[in-house]
């Protein structure tokens, strides 16, 4: 059986940049596999009240997107497991696409997930054609409502893995995961050959238990942040790295 | 390529969205070349809305300001009050046609949630309308009127609290909801196909002028100026003339309180180019493309990006962009009323303003057209406060204590 790693979220300048930088250490040490970084926007389209308040919170510490690539540019050297930038579109259209991917790659970035940046604008926005050029993997994201075709033209683009969506909605922690979600990862492990990671709605070491041998990365993300609104300021690394050994727990013998 | 206006527009959407869209599309090129479906919209537009709308000569406005002649175009006489219950007739005969059975909606003004409202009643729809907390608190009467028709009002409590938190929050709920609700936006903005919809349903607008100015003077206008939101008032009346070289097309943007960021929305010229809301236009947005604040005394101007075709139609020259500020609306709003009889929504009341400006310059021969995208009514509490209406403020004092 395929061994279940952990892929966690965290939205950049919440509740502060230095704050970022030590939950992420934490993460990694309490055995979190890769982070995924959101730089915070001020229309998260796909992004529920969770995610959307730590975003705001975050812009209105002052965060710009220029400390998303500092931070990146810092852990990058403090921690050896993959770091992704997750970002909305416009973010990285007016930092420009090449300057943004280029940096990115700089900062230590292995890849990026845009998920409002759909493949048939390609043609207009040259973002795969840079993110190959500087060597980033370009995460696609894939849905419940994504037609077997919609599969097969993301699966021709994808690397690195699938962003698999555990339901049609918008991200947030959830008690239960969606009924169909197990044939929707059969069906899409056939149309795509590169691992496949499981987020939105994912808090719990029971959903990992559920996900193990039919996905190859769980994500959490807004049930991270809901542990830090949780935890008092001093707490909160502590508590953080308790979360991810919780969850970690049922899925960490091979 | 399709959606696409020269470099803007498209469909920057979360791949979950795209299925939805794509069935969107579908449908209404099916729809669009299928006669009983136009003709089940003409039979709406004319017995249910009230078209065509009249085209009325300023007669008294044109005398005072003693230029060029000025018309009227009273989209306000439509049912509900403005030129949004045209497409929402038309997209939900598009939702009718895909199965579904619920309607979602934002609004600003509350004029597209109110006529979003009134289809769903009327063609038995279930129906949501998203609406942001600031525009809650100054539009109250269409909220009330929204909840009347049976439709529910979600106050949007993110972002700055106004439209474009408002389409935020109804993109979510159809993400979340996507088999059995249309999303039906409200202006020529969102991901294609929204803005070609909603321009093709609104153009009915411009054809009706086109033939009403052709029986009255015998030609064509000379200039046409309608306020720009989103935009889909103002395409809805250009559109039959954007052929047409020697007719001028004017938007007018919401100048608010002045020039300083956050007191206006007025993308051209200081917004810049971005994709936000899944369209590529012109947006008022940071350096690292986050959407600024905007202000507007009219809640339906009160929006950050602008539909992606007028983005398009400004970088080629065809249509004009102008402001007014808030103080030059309220006055236009008191000057139409008095000379012309006719109350308009302080959104429309922009197109006035920049009209009255504009007429003097020309000369008597020349014709100009302003579109009157809806009527005052629902502005009637917002005016009274903008001019300090004493007598307005007691009626409330006592009512409420009638109330109590």
């Amino acid at each position: 059986m395929n061994k279940l790693t952990l892929m966690a979220h965290l939205v950049v300048g919440y509740l502060s940049l230095e704050k970022t930088i030590s939950i992420v250490k934490a993460m990694e040490k309490a055995g979190a596999d890769f982070v995924e970084l959101q730089i915070p926007f001020s229309d998260p389209l796909a992004d529920g009240p969770t995610i959307m308040r730590a975003c705001e919170n975050s812009l209105a510490n002052g965060t710009k997107v220029k400390d998303a690539f500092a931070v990146a540019q810092k852990l990058s050297k403090e921690v050896a497991i993959p770091l992704l930038f997750m970002a909305y579109y416009n973010t990285v259209f007016k930092y420009g696409v090449e300057k943004f991917c280029r940096d990115a790659k700089k900062a230590g970035i292995t890849g990026l997930i845009v998920p409002d940046m759909s493949i048939e604008e390609e043609s207009c926005e040259h973002f795969l054609q840079f993110c190959k050029k500087y060597s980033l993997h370009n995460i696609q994201v894939v849905s419940p409502s994504s037609t077997n075709e919609r599969l097969k033209k993301n699966a021709k683009v994808a690397n690195g893995f699938v962003y698999v969506t555990a339901r049609q909605g918008v991200t947030g922690a959830r008690a239960q995961l969606d009924k169909n979600l197990i044939s929707f990862l059969k069906r899409v492990r056939q149309y795509f050959a590169i691992p496949i990671a499981v987020g939105f709605g994912i808090s719990k070491k029971e959903h990992l238990k559920v996900l193990k041998g039919h996905a190859d990365i769980a994500i959490v993300g807004s049930a991270i942040i809901d542990v830090i609104n949780r935890s008092k300021g001093s707490k909160i690394e502590e508590n953080i790295s308790n979360f991810i050994r919780e969850l970690k727990k049922p899925v960490a013998a091979v | 390529m399709k959606g696409h206006f020269g470099q803007f527009g498209g469909r920057y959407v979360p791949e979950m969205l795209i299925p939805a869209l794509e069935e969107l599309e579908k449908v209404y090129e099916e729809a669009r070349k299928d006669k009983a479906f136009q003709k089940e919209f003409r039979y709406l537009l004319k017995t249910f809305s009230g078209r065509p709308t009249p085209l009325t000569f300023a007669k008294n406005l044109t005398q005072k300001l003693r230029g060029a002649k000025i018309y009227l175009k009273n989209e306000g006489l439509n049912h509900t009050g403005a030129h949004k219950i045209t497409h929402c007739i038309g997209q939900a005969l598009l939702a009718r046609r895909m199965g579904k059975t619920r309607l979602i909606a934002e609004t600003g003004a509350g004029q597209h949630g109110l006529a979003t409202a009134t289809v769903a009643a009327k063609l038995g729809f279930s129906c949501t309308v998203y609406m942001g907390e600031v525009d809650i608190a100054r539009q109250r009467p269409n909220v009330f009127l929204i909840e009347q028709l049976g439709a529910t009002v979600i106050p949007v409590k993110f972002g700055n609290k106004t439209l474009k938190d408002a389409v935020n929050a109804a993109i979510k709920d159809w993400i979340e909801n996507v088999k059995n609700t249309h999303y039906l936006l409200g202006s020529i903005v969102g991901p294609h196909p929204y803005p070609t919809i909603n321009r093709d349903f609104q153009s009915v607008v411009g054809r009706e002028v086109k033939q009403q100015i052709k029986k009255e003077e015998g030609k064509l206008p000379d200039y046409i100026i309608a306020c720009v939101g989103g935009g889909s008032n103002a395409m809805g009346v250009f559109d039959a003339f954007l052929k047409e070289k020697s007719v001028k097309l004017i938007g007018v943007e919401a100048g608010g309180k002045g020039s300083k960021t956050g007191e206006n929305a007025t993308r051209f010229p200081n917004g810049s180019v971005g994709v936000v809301e899944g369209y590529k236009s012109y947006f008022l947005q940071d350096s690292d493309g986050q959407i600024q604040k905007t202000h507007s005394i009219s809640a339906g101007l009160d929006y950050a990006g602008i539909g992606p075709q007028f983005a398009h139609l400004k970088e080629t020259g065809r249509v004009r962009f102008e402001s007014v500020t808030d103080k030059e609306v309220l006055e236009a709003f008191k000057t139409l009323a008095k000379t012309e009889g006719i109350i308009p929504a302080l959104e429309s009341a922009h197109a006035v303003a920049y009209a009255i400006q504009l007429a003097p310059k020309l000369k008597k021969s020349e014709i100009i057209v302003v579109n009157i995208s809806g009527r005052g009514d629902k502005d009637l509490f917002i005016v009274a406060k903008a001019l300090k209406d004493k007598n307005f403020l007691a009626f409330l004092k006592e009512y409420i204590k009638t109330y109590e």
